[in-house]
């Protein structure tokens, strides 16, 4: 095959050439009537999805062609699917980058169509939609913009979990062509929308529609580059502008000089903008210039971030900018190191020694001129001119010393693939830009998407990617279309898939599931490694009790949860308890969350458990929440009662105390009512309303209560010393002091007075402390600063040196009575 | 694995604060923030406040008080998905927003740690999940200090042991495969206890299913999963329940103390202002505030507790006993410090001294602090009531008869002593003596019921079913040394105490040869245990009843891994006791050991399941010096605990006072 001219198709455009590329030939049928269809192609030379333009009349052939259908074909015009369409006008018609189809119909309800093959989920507008009905809509990479009948814009940019928001209220007026701007590159960060109403433009986000000021208008078209820093128009005199997106500055304008408004105004890259008409397509560049193509049928413009797809029934052209390396090799007169070095195999063919003269000429800046070559193998869509390339750059880099390999030996990988991509039967026509952006992986699904799983696995492979996912797809399509028997469906999967890590069993199963073939489903979990991935899957199932358990094997308690909550709401209470009963976590959970939300719930558990003590507690926080006496009462009766049967001692005693905080209850109730005007000893402890009747001065009632309670009488001496100290009623401690003996020692007698600032009468203890040492009772004293009657305890223990301490302590006559003790001591030694 | 450097407390602080600032980013405009009350603690940690108004944050509410303001058109949510009182909560308050507004909303929620089915189906149920934009902010440890990473969950004790309810396990799980997916996988993983074997278990889980997901079917072995990591010895996991014990009795260290008088939350402790003095220094003390703090909170002043603060890290890990001494150090050497300006002659030295000034007076605010603090607790732990407590745990932790102790403890109930108190010192002797003689048990009951309120019945029952407060059953009064009845359903501290050597009196304050003197004498059991692991020399010479000298460097514990030479003597404590080691690719392995040298220093975690106290952490801080040449401990956890907090899971807060 003679090699195509390198410089064929190329188109000085100012100063830079543009060149189209053809890629495909024969793409559609005769009978395809491009110009009645509506044709959407999706992003990085995806599908085509060509739906009968309903406002134009067409030919009737038979019953089946004149249905209403989507048809997606691939960039070579193979036929992929057909989708029958039954659902009303479509107003929108669009792609994610992912190869999702959009359908918008009037009404407002948005399907979106993944894997090509028809699987759909959908939505609906809202926001008024179904009243006014959808218009148009604009799409960008991963959402899009419907334009209602009443001039409202309703955005939508997330497809996994679509909200649809409505964006600012815009102005009255017919819209005559509108355009958005992407979320990636606007300043709000969301998407922004150019609408053209009357003479002006409107900048809408989702808080205001701003009025840029314009007087050319109504314009026609507006489109926004893919950068979003231009806007092209169409002015109502039929020129074409190109302006910045804040409509600051013009850079230049155009005259197609044409009466007929073009039917599509795109952007081919971010300098040149393609205005079509049914059979002609301008590209201008910069200030103005234009170069003009004719076709001979209708031509639809796709456009791609680095140039246009133009499709017509005979080929399908890429249409781009030729990049720098590419011209600085091809460019006619080029003298550039890696043009010399491209001529230099040419010679080096012919065996000429000026190969090598060539070589020496550009030696100084060789690695460069590998590189470009390297670079410029990419771009070009010719095997055979990538491969001269190539052999360029690999003759370059072996007169070269040294030089890192690692670019071309990817460039080399890259090829391949793509060169397996563009293939007329598989039909991703793939720039390199575009397969760098859309990345391997994406690539790989869109593939599988298609059904190419050997091309996928073999890509994947040979670029070291996970391919689990590839294998997933297709035994999930496996089971979609075979008709077989689960048995063998699921040995030949298992058997096909074995040793394979990764592989997702549940999304098989799950596929499985929504054919309706559960019991695959279930042999096919049953070989999921992940136990928490089966759960949700297996309550769609109804596999209830084995979901639980996997739930808990998982030991992901939100999974737990959730089974749980599945349950109760579906299972009547009996069995749902039996249910959880053998299953420790399970119950525990449920307990944590009956807490204080579903008391009733827990009652009935513990009483279906039997756990008395358990069902008894609830009712006694049920007491403490209760804000009346008798309702408290009532609560605490039926707790009791719970446990009545029991004959457990530690269960008794529960019992007893249950018993008791009524009682206890009563009796306050009757203090309050006697001694307090306001509730003041309800719900007070036992000790604290010992405490408090002390203080308040009624030690008998005290007294009664301690009897009645059998209070241990350590417990009220102890209540009564401290009441009576913080009561400051000496007398009465006094009084006390004057008992022969106190269950609780008289030191803390000693003490508590003390540390309450009476040493006189904390000293009428020291005496009575009678199991204390001499030293402790010198202390003692000297705390309440009674030196000489330390002096005298150190006296009786014949204490020298304690007295000569004592001795620097005192002052006045007790210094002399200490001396005199001393004395005493000193001559008998 | 990745390739980031510095300290794992640096990597996570940055990763949770730029989780936390995209995420912000991500809502235009002005926002108030609702974030729910443990959280706002941690959140504290790593991001100030001043840098949450640069990301547009208008003002912050507490999710608990429901108070949020509904002019605001940007509301942000952060709560925990994995509780579901909070999530309900947030439903509640977005369905109040959502009614009485007269401004449309814009709702976010960031679940922490993430997105769950329940919160989803909580959502849908009140019919709002359209309506709210729903994020992840994947925030599982939050760093304490350098050496601390905690997972700051408050609930965590009452969860895994009164609620059973395992899901801290598994969001411990969680965080643990973080730290290996960071550095490559715990080369061993050493436990005790039942909760702890079901966290290694998750892990081990946790990395089968990574590996199935991750890994690509056809690329070769070593693109596969995670490898063991170089820089890892091995992970460590205790389980609380392991050594209840140890955690209930008073901590003896500065910060241990400063916890159990004032309480420490987040590093930062709410000190009246009398002792500490009102809010002087703003910049100085309190580097990074919680963004609660916009109300005035009485008088109340908030003290950051760190290693920011130069001598707070120089006294908080010392006995109690020898801080008094370091003070005065302190103080004296700033003086002489301070003094220095008058032999400056030359106008350099002058300069110099001006250069440094600041210095001086951020130590001098730093030691005005710390004195008055340190004479605050004094004055607690000079009193009477004090040491009538530290008496009975003493005696208690060293195994003397306890029924000898029961009058004091009568006395303290009668003398109105806090009830967490009481209880601590009666679980102590459950524990420490696999439970309490059933008519003594009987008596205190009734006592502590009739003195605090009848509601502590409830109180009684959740200790019991926490078993640490218990009857001794007839199964366990043979508890005595030696022979443990059934080995692992309890601890045996008796038999502990003897092999584990965990009593030791001549233990000097001053300067610490063995971990007891964080308790004055008692080693916690929880340490010794990791002690086994990581010292094994030192150890087995200390049951031999060798002398006490400091442990030194034992040769690589490589010969003897995990538990070896001591799996008799753990058998006693309770809970299962396991040693996995995690296999890879061994030639990967060893190529990875050539590439980074096999002698550098490598890092054990020791995770603490169901929390740490601060003693406890500054024991293995003590090992971690030790050991500092051949290894770094990094102290992992759920949650910081001392003794009142585990009462106060148990505890009825309820009272029958309550009346309208």
């Amino acid at each position: 095959m003679a090699p195509s001219n390198p410089l064929a198709n190329w188109e000085r455009l100012g100063d830079s050439f543009y060149r189209k590329v053809p890629i495909y030939d024969a793409i559609f049928d005769e009978d395809v009537e491009l110009e009645n269809y509506i044709i959407a192609g999706a992003p990085y030379g995806g599908a085509i999805a060509l739906h009968r333009d309903e406002s134009k009349p067409y030919r009737f052939r038979d019953a089946q062609t004149a249905k209403s259908s989507i048809d997606i074909y691939s960039c070579s015009g193979k036929h992929i699917n057909r989708l029958n369409w039954e659902y009303g006008t479509i107003r929108g018609l669009g792609w994610s980058d992912k190869e999702e189809l959009l359908v918008i119909t009037e009404d407002g309800t948005v399907r979106r169509y993944f894997g090509l093959y028809g699987d759909f989920t959908s939505f609906s507008l809202g926001n008024g939609a179904e009243d006014y009905g959808v218009r148009a809509c604009r799409f960008w990479t991963s959402g899009f913009v419907a334009l209602l009948s009443n001039n409202q814009l309703v955005a939508v940019s997330n497809y996994d979990e679509p909200r649809p928001k409505l964006l600012a209220p815009c102005p009255e007026g017919e819209v005559s062509s509108w355009s958005l701007i992407p979320p990636a590159y606007t300043l709000s960060r969301s998407v922004e929308v150019l609408l053209s109403v009357d003479k002006t433009i409107y900048l809408v986000d989702p808080t205001e529609a701003e009025d840029k000021v314009l007087q050319n208008g109504p314009f026609k078209h507006a489109s926004v580059s893919p950068t979003g820093r231009f806007v092209a128009l169409i002015t109502s005199e039929g020129k074409v502008w190109v302006v910045s997106s804040d409509f600051q500055s013009k850079y230049s304008e155009y005259d197609p000089e044409s009466r007929v408004t073009p039917r599509t105004v795109d952007w081919c890259g971010d300098d040149a903008v393609v205005i079509a008409w049914e059979d002609e397509v301008h590209l201008i560049g910069p200030n103005g210039v234009a170069a003009r193509y004719y076709y001979d049928g209708t031509v639809h413009v796709v456009p791609e971030f680095d140039g246009v797809r133009l499709i017509t029934n005979d080929t399908c052209e890429f249409l781009h900018k030729v990049v720098d390396v590419t011209e600085a090799i091809f460019r006619l007169g080029s003298t550039s190191p890696a043009s010399v070095l491209l001529d230099s195999i040419d010679l080096l063919e012919k065996k000429s020694p000026k190969a090598d003269e060539n070589i020496q000429r550009i030696r100084p800046s060789l690695p460069e001129a590998v590189d470009t070559c390297v670079k410029a193998a990419g771009h070009e869509f010719d095997t055979y001119w990538q491969k001269r390339l190539l052999k360029a750059a690999s003759f370059g880099k072996s007169v070269l010393d040294l030089y890192n390999s690692d670019e071309f030996v990817e460039m080399t990988e890259k090829l391949r693939v793509l060169k397996a991509v563009r293939d007329y039967q598989i039909g991703l026509p793939l720039s390199y830009e575009q397969y760098v952006r859309l990345t391997p992986e994406r690539l790989i699904e869109r593939l599988v998407n298609r059904h190419e799983y050997f091309l996928a696995i073999r890509i994947s492979e040979y670029l070291e990617l996970p391919a689990d996912r590839i294998y997933v797809h297709w035994a999930s399509q496996k089971v979609k279309v075979s008709t077989v028997d689960d048995e063998a469906v699921c040995k030949l999967i298992v058997q096909r898939l074995e040793g394979k890590p990764g592989i997702s069993f549940e999304l098989i199963a799950q596929t499985a599931y929504d054919e309706g073939r559960a019991p695959l489903a279930t042999q096919l979990l049953n070989h999921e490694p992940r136990a928490g991935k089966q759960v949700p899957l297996l309550l769609n199932m109804e596999e209830d009790e084995i979901a639980l358990d996997k739930a808990i094997e998982s030991g992901d308690v939100d999974l737990v949860n959730y089974v749980l909550l599945h349950l109760k709401t579906k299972l009547p209470l009996s069995s749902f308890f039996r249910t959880i009963n053998t299953r420790p976590m399970a119950s525990a959970l449920v307990e944590t969350t009956a807490r204080g939300q579903d008391t009733e719930l827990l009652k009935d558990l513990y009483y279906q458990d039997d756990r008395p003590i358990d069902g008894s507690n609830v009712l006694l926080a049920e007491a403490l929440d209760e804000t009346n006496l008798p309702s408290k009462t009532e609560k605490l009766h039926l707790a009791s009662r719970l446990l009545s049967d029991s004959k457990d001692p530690s269960v008794v005693l529960q019992q007893k105390l249950l018993a008791e905080a009524s009682q206890l209850l009563k009796i306050q109730e009757t203090l309050d009512k006697d001694l307090a005007d306001r509730s003041e000893f309800l719900g007070l402890s036992l000790n604290e309303a010992v405490y408090r009747l002390i203080r308040s001065g009624y030690g008998k009632r005290a007294q009664k209560i301690q009897s009645e309670f059998r209070m241990p009488e350590k417990t009220f001496w102890w209540l009564r010393l401290r009441a009576l100290v913080a009561k400051r009623d000496w007398g009465e401690l006094e009084e006390i002091g004057k008992n022969k003996k106190s269950p609780i020692g008289w030191e803390p007698f000693y003490n508590e007075i003390l540390g309450a600032g009476n040493t006189k009468l904390a000293s009428l203890f020291v005496p009575k402390c009678a199991n204390l040492s001499a030293d402790d009772k010198m202390e003692m004293w000297v705390k309440c600063g009674m030196i000489v009657k330390a002096g005298e305890e150190a006296f009786r223990a014949k204490n020298v040196n304690a007295l000569e301490l004592l001795q620097a302590r005192a002052s006045g006559p007790a210094a002399a009575e200490i001396d005199r003790m001393i004395n005493q001591l000193k001559p008998r030694k | 694995m990745a390739p980031y450097p510095g300290s794992d407390a640096d990597y996570f602080r940055d990763k949770a604060r730029r989780d936390l600032l995209n995420l912000l980013e991500g809502v235009r405009g002005k926002k108030n923030l609702v974030v729910s009350q443990d959280l706002a603690g941690p959140v504290g940690l790593f991001v100030k406040f001043s840098l949450l108004q640069e990301y547009g944050v208008d003002r912050v509410f507490l999710l608990e008080n429901g108070n949020v303001d509904s002019t605001q058109r940007n509301v942000v949510f952060i709560a925990h998905a994995e509780k579901i009182r909070q999530v309900r909560a947030v439903a509640e308050q977005i369905q109040r927003l959502q009614r009485n507004g007269n401004v449309e909303h814009e709702l976010s929620i960031f679940w922490v740690p993430r997105r769950t089915l329940v919160s989803n189906s909580i959502l849908e149920e009140a019919g709002i999940i359209g309506d709210v934009n729903i994020a992840e902010f994947p925030l599982y440890f939050a760093p304490l200090e350098d050496d601390v990473l905690s997972l700051e969950l408050d609930d965590s004790f009452s969860d895994l042991y009164l609620h059973k309810d395992p899901g801290c396990i598994f969001h411990a799980a969680k965080a643990l495969m973080d730290i290996q997916q960071r550095h490559g996988y715990f080369p061993r993983i050493i436990g005790k206890g039942d909760h702890a074997r079901r966290l290694a278990d998750l892990l081990l889980r946790m990395r089968k299913e990574l590996d199935a997901e991750e890994s690509s079917g056809l690329a070769g072995v070593s693109a596969r999963g995670l490898l063991p990591s170089a820089s890892t010895e091995s992970l460590i996991i205790i389980d609380r329940q392991v050594d209840f014990g140890t955690a209930l009795l008073t901590q003896l260290t500065y910060e241990g103390l400063i916890d159990e008088t004032v309480g420490i939350k987040n590093n930062q402790a709410d000190v009246d202002t009398s002792i500490v003095g009102p809010t002087a220094v703003p910049q100085a003390q309190e580097s990074s505030k919680a963004p609660q703090q916009s109300s005035k909170q009485g008088q109340k002043r908030k003290v950051q507790l760190d290693s920011s603060d130069q001598l707070f890290s120089q006294l908080r890990d010392a006995n109690f006993a020898i801080v008094g001494d370091i003070l005065n150090k302190v103080a004296r050497r700033l003086e002489s410090d301070y003094e220095s300006r008058h032999a400056a002659k030359t106008t350099t030295e002058l300069r110099e001294f001006v250069n440094k000034l600041p210095t001086y007076q951020l130590e001098h605010q730093s030691l005005r602090v710390h004195t008055n603090l340190a004479e605050e607790i004094m004055r607690t732990t000079r009193s009477d009531i004090f040491r009538k407590i530290l008496e009975v745990q003493q005696n208690n932790a060293a195994g003397a008869d306890a029924t000898y102790h029961h009058d004091a403890v009568e006395e303290l109930i009668a003398r109105d002593v806090p009830l967490k108190t009481i209880l601590r010192l009666l679980c102590l002797e459950s524990c420490m003596s696999g439970g309490l003689r059933p008519r003594d048990l009987e008596n205190f009951k009734r006592q502590i019921i009739q003195a605090y309120g009848h509601q502590h019945l409830l109180t009684f029952c959740a200790l019991e079913k926490m078993e640490l407060l218990q009857p001794r059953s007839s199964a366990t009064t043979t508890l005595l040394p030696t022979t443990g009845a059934q080995p692992g359903t309890k601890t045996n501290y008796g038999y502990l105490r003897k092999n584990l050597r965990l009593v030791v009196e001549e233990v000097s304050e001053k300067e610490p040869n063995d971990i007891a003197y964080v308790y004055s004498g008692f080693a916690p059991l929880s340490i010794r245990l990791v002690q086994c692991i990581l010292q094994k020399q030192y150890v087995l010479s200390l049951i031999r009843g060798g002398p006490i000298t400091a442990a030194t460097p034992s040769p690589a514990s490589a010969s003897s891994p995990g538990w070896l030479g001591f799996e008799d003597v753990v058998k006693s404590a309770r809970g299962a006791t396991f040693s996995i080691v995690q296999k890879g690719d061994d030639k990967a392995v060893r190529a990875r050991q050539t590439i980074s040298g096999t002698n550098a220093a490598k890092t054990v975690y020791v995770f603490f399941l169901g929390g740490i106290t601060f003693t406890e952490i500054a024991a293995l801080r003590f090992i971690a010096a030790q050991e500092a040449p051949r290894r770094k401990i990094v102290i992992c956890t759920t949650s910081v605990l001392n003794g009142d907090r585990m009462m106060d899971a148990a505890i009825e807060k309820g009272s029958f006072a309550k009346i309208e």
